[in-house]
């Protein structure tokens, strides 16, 4: 049973990369707006689908194709927030959750139109043969997600932490009038901080696409996934999301790696277990594991 | 320095504000007062661009700003501290000044934590915190304050800012008696440095020592403007704390 | 106009009636949790699911008659309810709405996993049509009779419960909590009244369902069902009754003339979906700023 505990691990770390690349612009943007995004799992699946698009089927170069990508995700994350999100934002806490999920409904039922609602996935131009380490299988594509992730959060760590621009997006996640009356222009941050959002859920799709496959429904699944990562490090908490994102990783793979005596939890219910736990979560303690107060850092 | 005309404001159709004007001077300080409800904050909110006001002019220095978001009124030169503590109490009290100072407009702020231009703001804001003798407790975050050591700060990052016109809002509030004087203390000093003050308050022996106009507020109208001795004796006041001594006094 | 007629009295006319009868009693039940109590309830598709399969299996792979079959439905579907109650009727409103998302997540994974009773993703086929008092209900307008009673005894109980004591300490409660218990309402106990009541009467509308169509299997009970039920509530005005009523008709209907156009049915599903999307966001919208009371705290 210990034997595959390193690879359940390394496995954990993989799915859970993903998580905190997919919850971790949403985590922010709750951060500053209050607002939970229901779409963001369904505009994962749209930049999936714009990759798939440009690379696949319309064959630009690699690079040319991330970067088509980028440019109609940001147009979509800009249309998110100004028509879906911000003309509903001084009315009720509630109308953005809806709207937001009509979006998701209104993405999907787009792609399914556009591309068939049958599982996709990209051609594999990273090489896909598991190298061995101390009885570890993992692909490149494996080492490459993990170190990108790596690196974005070790970015995104820096900047908000460590630069005036970071300054101020705290000040305005803490105390918006505030922010304002220091002169500190919040529609401007609030537009960067939502399409960055964006485009870290795009990616966080296309690595999806890479890693398994993809479909017009899977969206909502991940719009869950990434609501239980910030309810397991508290709403707005930027770092207890990311590391909620990778806890949930280690739940799934664990719960249904390891045999608890003689019995294994088949795979399909890894899914029911992480929501189990995150029930558990907001049963005892209702604000998140890490923390009280809703904020950005 | 700030001229308001006949500024209108309304919430769901309640009237806040009912025609307000007043004209307040560069370097001038204005207590304003007023029973609970009579519009104090919405007028301060009006100014500052957080409550849009249905009709009226707002002109700082001959410029017209009641179209401008608050942002861009605190970059002309509008400071504001609130009532309840706008600071930041998840940033350390140097975060609290650096990122009023990163919004100035003169220069860009440096892009990197070991850019000069960061350090030099780094050390300007710890000579602010030196000003209100919080400089110990520059990298504590401001939360950890108590509530007359968050508003020094507050006035003092409003001061970063580059204001020249102040807006207190009952800056006395949730203040403990001791730190009531570092308070009074600091509105003299912003008085000193020649800047604009407003100041809305309770307490009118607190304001009465530095204050050279008190205008007071009643359902959204100024009732009454002139010097804190005009204001204490004139029997209207009495009458809206009071309230009007129906009983006619026969002579 | 005999066109029209025809449809009527057709077959199609039979099942569309029928569908409008099934979607009454789940709207008006979320209506009463969503609209009155403002509590954003994303597991009423669940509780839907938890009657239908509580039908489904019993009567297959039991045997169980009609009467026993429907109160199961609703006492398993009011008991889900007070667990979810449990858990989530102390939540702000954001963890509230994760809450009851994540509650209705683990029931369709437990649909599709759990081989052993739910039969996964095959679903259940053969579910056989009531019989009752010596009626048989294999007719489809024998059974519009049927959930056509139903469908208005449900109605009848809303309005009723609207217009209670009830029903207006939960509307004060939504709008104003503190304000409701200091007038001496158990706040708690009236949410859980509230989701239990509306809950069983989803299982009810689950148990019809099952019955109706002979077959389930979990893709009935997709997040999309729970939009579309959303978005009556919405349409019809949150807290209304007979403003639900009229929406369920017409939201129910209205997707109906795309059959008639020459549609391939894999555009079919997408287009419906996205046109009640579309609808859910013209009605948020243009009535945002009266939707909901702005909810007050002190």
């Amino acid at each position: 049973m210990l034997s595959i505990l390193p690879q359940l691990v390394v496995n954990s770390l993989i799915t859970g990369s993903i998580y905190a690349l997919a919850s971790a612009g949403l985590a922010l943007t709750y951060g500053l707006l209050r607002v939970l995004n229901f779409a963001h799992g369904h505009i994962m699946m749209v930049g999936a689908y714009f990759f798939l698009l440009f690379y696949a089927q319309l064959e630009l170069t690699f690079l040319s194709a991330v970067l088509c990508s980028a440019l109609g995700m940001s147009v979509v994350g800009f249309i998110t927030l100004r028509v879906f999100v911000l003309p509903f934002m001084k009315a009720s806490a509630l109308l953005p959750f809806i709207t937001t999920m009509a979006l998701g409904t209104i993405l999907e039922s787009i792609i399914s139109m556009a591309f068939g609602v049958n599982v996709r996935s990209f051609p594999s131009s990273i090489g896909s043969e598991s190298a061995e380490f101390y009885g570890v299988y993992i692909t490149p594509l494996q080492n490459f997600i993990i170190a990108s992730a790596l690196v974005i959060l070790g970015c995104m760590g820096f900047v908000i932490h460590q630069t005036s621009l970071g300054r101020k997006l705290r000040a305005i996640a803490e105390n918006r009038a505030a922010a304002e009356s220091l002169g500190i222009s919040t529609t401007t941050i609030t537009y960067g901080v939502c399409i960055l959002g964006t485009l870290l859920g795009a990616y966080a799709g296309i690595l999806v696409g890479y890693e398994t496959n993809i479909q017009p429904t899977m969206g909502s699944s991940y719009t869950i996934k990434a609501f239980a990562a910030m309810v397991l490090g508290g709403l707005g908490n930027i770092w207890g999301t990311v590391a909620g994102a990778f806890m949930l990783g280690l739940i799934e793979n664990l719960s249904i790696g390891l045999d608890f005596g003689g019995y294994s939890l088949p795979a399909g219910y890894k899914d029911a277990f992480a929501f189990i736990v995150i029930l558990g979560v907001l049963l005892l303690r209702p604000h998140g594991l890490f923390g009280a107060r809703a904020r950005v850092a | 320095m700030l001229e308001i005309s006949d500024i209108f404001v309304s919430f769901q159709g309640t009237k806040v504000l009912n025609g307000i004007s007043c004209t307040i001077a560069t370097g001038e300080t204005v207590g304003v007062i007023g029973p609970n409800g009579s519009g104090k904050t919405t007028f301060f909110n009006c100014i500052s661009g957080f409550a849009p006001s249905d009709s009226g002019a707002i002109s700082l220095r001959g410029e017209r700003v009641d179209h401008l978001d608050p942002h861009l009124r605190a970059q002309r030169g509008l400071g504001r501290v609130f009532q309840n503590f706008g600071i930041f109490r998840e940033m350390s009290l140097l975060e609290n000044i650096q990122v009023a100072l990163e919004s100035r407009r003169e220069r860009a702020p440096g892009l990197f934590p070991w850019s000069k231009r960061t350090r030099d703001i780094r050390e300007q804001s710890m000579t602010f915190l030196k000003e209100v003798r919080l400089e110990k407790k520059a990298n504590d975050k401001a939360g950890s304050l108590s509530g007359g050591q968050m508003r020094l700060l507050e006035i003092v990052r409003t001061l970063a800012l580059g204001a020249d016109l102040f807006l207190l809002d009952e800056p006395t509030a949730g203040v403990s008696p001791r730190m009531k004087e570092d308070i009074a203390r600091s509105i003299k000093n912003l008085q000193t440095l020649g800047k604009t003050v407003l100041i809305i308050e309770h307490d009118i022996t607190f304001i009465q020592k530095f204050c050279d106009r008190i205008i007071v507020l009643e359902e959204g109208q100024v009732v009454l403007d002139g010097t804190p001795e005009q204001v204490r004796s004139d029997v209207r006041l009495q009458e809206i704390y009071f309230g009007r001594d129906e009983q006619p006094t026969s002579a | 106009m005999t066109s029209i007629l025809e449809i009527i009295t057709s077959e199609y006319g039979v099942h569309l009636a029928i569908l409008v009868s099934l979607y009454l009693i789940l709207a008006q039940s979320l209506n009463l949790t969503f609209g009155l109590g403002q509590l954003f309830n994303l597991a009423h598709v669940a509780s839907y699911a938890v009657g239908a399969y509580a039908t489904a299996l019993l009567s297959t792979d039991y045997g169980a008659t009609f009467g026993v079959c429907v109160a199961s439905s609703v006492t398993l579907s009011g008991v889900f309810a007070l667990l979810l109650g449990v858990i989530s009727l102390r939540l702000s409103t954001d963890y509230f709405a994760i809450g009851t998302l994540a509650f209705s997540s683990v029931i369709s994974a437990l649909l599709i996993n759990w081989k052993s009773v739910t039969h996964g993703v095959l679903g259940v086929p053969g579910i056989p049509r009531p019989e009752l008092f010596g009626i048989d209900f294999y007719d489809n307008s024998n059974f519009l009779v049927l959930i056509g009673i139903v469908a208005l005894a449900t109605q009848v109980l809303y309005y009723l419960l609207y217009t209670s004591p009830f029903g207006r300490s939960l509307r004060a409660l939504a709008e104003f909590e503190r304000a409701a218990a200091a007038l001496g309402k158990n706040t708690c106990r009236t949410r859980n009244i509230a989701f239990c009541v509306s809950s069983a009467s989803a299982g009810l509308a689950g148990s019809f369902f099952a019955y109706y169509l002979n077959y389930i299997d979990p893709s009935s009970f997709a997040l999309g069902e729970m939009v579309f039920i959303l978005t009556i509530v919405i349409v019809g005005s949150p807290g209304s009754f007979w403003g639900v009523i009229g929406a369920t008709a017409f939201l129910v209907l209205l997707p109906e003339p795309l059959r008639f156009l020459d549609i391939s049915s894999a555009y079919l599903g997408p287009m419906r979906q996205l046109l009640h999307a579309l609808i859910l966001f013209a009605v948020v919208w243009w009535k945002r700023d009266k939707l909901f009371p702005q909810r007050r705290t002190v």
